[in-house]
């Protein structure tokens, strides 16, 4: 069963359209790719589907629910979280105050302080955070405020996460260590939405990926076919990106 | 210093003014007075400024507005003080509510020049219609009990008031609606995401502040026993009362009041030898508590004065 759904999802800015008549499903417990160029509207459709901007044209809908013209925090509660590629974490809160947040709000259940910090410690523990609790934002590495993005959207109990390039500025091992999460949090049943530029990763876990360009879709299938696709390595992956995956097929011209 | 020390300074503080008037008059009870007036008011910015990042510099309006639904409800209506006191407060937070659906879609200095216009556009009403008497003001009826009385009256409301606009913030800073007010201070679409609908909680912020204010301006109203336009919606005192939030530290629960306490201190001492270089004073203050402690006195307090502490604060701002 699809868990989200978009139908023709166009986006303008006065004369700028940045997501043009985009058809999608994401079946409910993959981990789906969004990829493409800088500027081609992958962070706008996550902005659409937060409903941090309004659709210009066409439908979304999340479990057969239309979500388009509902307002951010009504379809955070429906069980959508987001975890920024900026990192937006509340200066001025700790770490744990800054998960506490997504608990006391981002779902539909009524709660006091008391209840929100147990959960906040599960999740902080899932996220590898426990140690940083008490920190404040402005001390933490950029790999921790990843992973604390991460644990803000993981609070919320979301069923569809969406992931905003939290490998940006991470190195090897931590890239690796953020794969092995995201897998694990997929295995738990959360189905992900994720926009990344690491290659390895986004065609390491996703099953599926979409690629943008110019906010159009130009291409929808496994990491297999996305990597042969000519279209795809023509204005995104280039040609060597093509050969060293032994996708030759168009890639000999040098 | 821990928190058994805070908790020494203000139980000590608070037995001190409790038992002042016993043996303090006249002059020093109405600057003690002025003192918790002006306490009030910078809380009552620090909940809207200073926990939901809202730059309400024009909050006064609703100082003049309590003022002017006592002064009225007393003097035309013979309503009793205690009534027309709640009505002020109630007044002026249903006014802040129905102001806000508006304005408060504005943004940073938007919102700041929004809330002065509404200082000016209630100074022009009420300064042209009849029932509030015009330009000429309104006289409301004296105190019962002689001056002295009037004294002790008005210090111990505005230190009750001051105490409750304390222990409001102080519930406000521990529950979740602080949580909430701190996520929209600083990003509103970030807040919306985490599951925040801004609306309701910037309006009851504000609902708040213009509570505490409009009690404020109604009880000063009462005790100057007249009450014109060009004062109940003064400007100044409105940029006082953010200043002085701002030098305590916004967001905190108790700068607000040390920086009412010190700048009207400063302010009286200044005023009483020189008239004229009043303002000039003020704003040297200000602009050096901007450079050297951006995020007020308690900020700097808790961390530790020092020569260090400070150049790290110039630095700060440097963004």
């Amino acid at each position: 069963m699809a868990i989200l759904e978009g139908h023709r999802v166009t986006k303008s800015f006065g004369g700028l359209t940045a997501v043009f008549a985009v058809d999608f499903e994401i079946e409910e417990g993959e981990i789906f790719g969004l990829i493409g160029p800088n500027g081609s509207g992958k962070t706008t459709l996550l902005n659409l589907i937060n409903g941090i901007f309004p659709v210009t044209e066409g439908e979304l809908y999340f479990l057969g629910q239309r979500i388009d013209g509902l307002k951010p925090h009504q379809i955070t509660r429906m069980g959508i979280g987001r975890a920024f590629q900026i990192v937006r974490a509340f200066e001025g809160m700790t770490v744990k105050e800054n998960v506490l947040v997504g608990s006391l709000f981002g779902t539909k259940k009524r709660k006091d302080i008391g209840t929100g910090m147990k959960e906040v410690e599960e999740v902080l523990d899932f996220v590898g955070l426990r140690a940083k609790k008490d920190h404040k934002i402005s001390e933490m590495t950029i790999a921790d405020k990843k992973r604390l993005e991460l644990a803000r959207a993981l609070v919320m109990n979301p069923k569809l996460l969406l992931l905003d390039e939290v490998m940006a500025g991470l190195n090897p091992r931590e890239i690796d260590d953020l794969m092995e999460m995201i897998i694990e949090i997929n295995q738990r049943g959360i189905t992900l939405l994720m926009i990344e530029h690491v290659m390895k990763a986004v065609m390491g876990i996703s099953k599926r990926i979409m690629v943008f360009h110019h906010g159009r879709r130009i291409a929808l299938g496994s990491p297999k076919e996305i990597s042969e696709n000519e279209e795809v390595i023509k204005s995104y992956l280039g040609e060597r990106f093509a050969r060293r995956h032994g996708a030759q097929k168009d890639g000999g011209k040098t | 210093m821990g928190r058994t020390g805070w908790l020494l300074i203000g139980g000590g503080a608070f037995l001190f003014l409790l038992f002042a008037p016993l043996f303090l008059r006249g002059y020093w009870l109405r600057l003690l007075t002025n003192m918790f007036m002006f306490g009030i008011l910078a809380e009552s910015v620090n909940i809207i400024a200073g926990y939901c990042g809202y730059l309400a510099l024009g909050n006064m309006l609703f100082f003049g507005l309590g003022a002017y639904i006592v002064a009225v409800l007393m003097a035309k209506f013979a309503f009793s003080f205690t009534l027309a006191l709640i009505l002020a407060g109630l007044g002026a937070s249903l006014f802040s509510a129905i102001v806000g659906l508006p304005i408060l879609r504005l943004k940073g200095q938007y919102f700041l020049m929004g809330t002065m216009g509404l200082l000016e556009l209630l100074r022009e009403i009420t300064t042209n219609i009849p029932l509030t008497g015009g330009g000429q003001g309104i006289t409301l009826p004296i105190f019962p009990g002689g001056a002295a009385a009037a004294n002790h009256f008005f210090y111990y409301f505005m230190f009750a008031l001051m105490v409750i606009s304390i222990a409001c913030t102080f519930y406000i800073s521990k529950s979740k609606l602080g949580y909430a007010f701190r996520a929209i201070k600083f990003d509103e679409d970030t807040a919306s995401v985490m599951g925040i609908n801004p609306i309701p909680y910037k309006t009851l912020a504000w609902a708040i502040s213009a509570f505490f204010t409009g009690m404020a301006g109604a009880a000063y109203a009462y005790w100057m026993s007249y009450i014109d336009p060009g004062e109940a919606y003064q400007i100044t005192p409105s940029i006082k009362m953010y200043l002085m939030m701002v030098l305590g530290g916004g967001g905190t629960v108790i700068g607000p009041i040390v920086g009412a306490f010190f700048i009207e201190f400063i302010s009286e001492l200044v005023w009483g030898t020189f008239l004229e270089l009043h303002f000039l004073i003020l704003g040297l203050i200000l602009v050096l508590v901007v450079i050297f402690m951006p995020k007020g006195f308690m900020d700097l307090l808790r961390k530790g004065i020092s020569f260090s502490k400070l150049m790290a604060g110039v630095k700060e701002n440097r963004v």
